[in-house]
């Protein structure tokens, strides 16, 4: 039995099929894109694929963070050694800023497509 | 007097066969699987999806689901990953949790597909090849704890169909021979299970 027509219209459906959600699992995924600000007042979540600058209210002053090309970084806190503001802009998934006298940190979320094992 | 106690010995020795020659198929394939399996392990990953694999084993299951039905396949289907597992030293790790996850999806799928009229074991090998990606990034998503490596299954499942179809058709190729082989030991007299 050669392959049939059945074959050629399923194995083109299955394609098709894999190829349409694509771009939905794709954006659902990215999602994950975002910076998790934790601060004295509580967490709040910001993405990190528009640009945007906003002030954190930490314990012995403000934090400004800036959003900035799928970046995140401090760029002024009112902290004495501004470790924060040196370490820069961060983007790769688990990186983080953090300002420890004001007990801010800002965590990149989302899952980075690098490989732990490798199926064989 | 003498035909018949030939032909009643001839009874007894092809009932004996029929008995034997399913578990002697699938020991058989379940060898070949492991043998493609262990194969392909040693093969350099694949250049733009380095994840992904051609599952030529998967040539195995699909022959024993065609000759043997669903329980043959799923003795070579998830007997190759336990064995290649114990082989390669993967076995009950992650990896392994992945693989068997991957092959059991695969298995059950491609005996579904083969129930459906119109469709040929290529059809059955590209259900079971993007079922067999589905079931490892589903694996992959709860042994990581969350969903984001999900964001690659798409086109995975999409390289992956085609790959099945190339495996399907090189498993029709020895279906197809041993039909053959079995029919004309029926035409000789034999006997042909399933």
């Amino acid at each position: 039995m050669p392959m049939t027509r059945g074959d050629h219209i399923f194995v083109g459906a299955l394609v098709a099929a894999a190829l349409l959600v694509w771009p939905l699992v794709a954006s659902a995924g990215s999602a994950g894109d975002t910076a998790l600000v934790t601060g004295p007042e509580g967490v709040s979540s910001v993405s990190l694929r528009a640009d945007s600058a906003f002030v954190v209210q930490g314990r012995i002053g403000e934090v400004d963070v800036l959003v900035e090309n799928g970046t995140v970084s401090v760029e002024e806190a009112s902290c004495p050694d501004q470790v924060c503001v040196h370490t820069g802009a961060v983007s790769a998934p688990g990186a983080a800023v953090a300002c420890v006298p004001n007990g801010v940190i800002i965590t990149i979320e989302g899952d980075g497509i690098e490989y732990d094992a490798r199926i064989r | 007097m003498s035909t018949t106690l030939a032909s009643a010995e001839d009874g007894r020795a092809t009932r004996a066969l029929a008995s034997s020659r399913p578990v002697a198929t699938g020991a058989v394939l379940l060898a070949l699987a492991c043998a493609l399996g262990l194969l392909e392990a040693s093969l350099p990953p694949l250049p733009v999806t380095p994840w992904l694999r051609f599952g030529f084993s998967n040539i195995a299951v699909v022959v024993a689901l065609a000759l043997g039905g669903a329980s043959m396949a799923a003795v070579v289907g998830i007997g190759r990953v336990v064995l290649v597992s114990l082989a390669t030293g993967a076995i009950f790790t992650p990896v392994f949790a992945m693989a068997a996850t991957g092959a059991a999806f695969s298995v059950t799928t491609m005996w579904v597909v083969s129930r459906v009229p119109g469709l040929s074991p290529v059809g059955w090998s590209s259900a079971g090849s993007a079922a067999h990606v589905i079931g490892q990034f589903l694996a992959a998503a709860l042994l990581l704890g969350s969903p984001g490596v999900v964001v690659l299954a798409p086109p995975s499942v999409a390289v992956a169909v085609v790959f099945g179809a190339i495996v399907g058709s090189l498993a029709q190729s020895i279906i197809s021979r041993v039909q053959n082989e079995w029919t004309r030991e029926r035409g000789r007299g034999g006997t042909t299970p399933r």
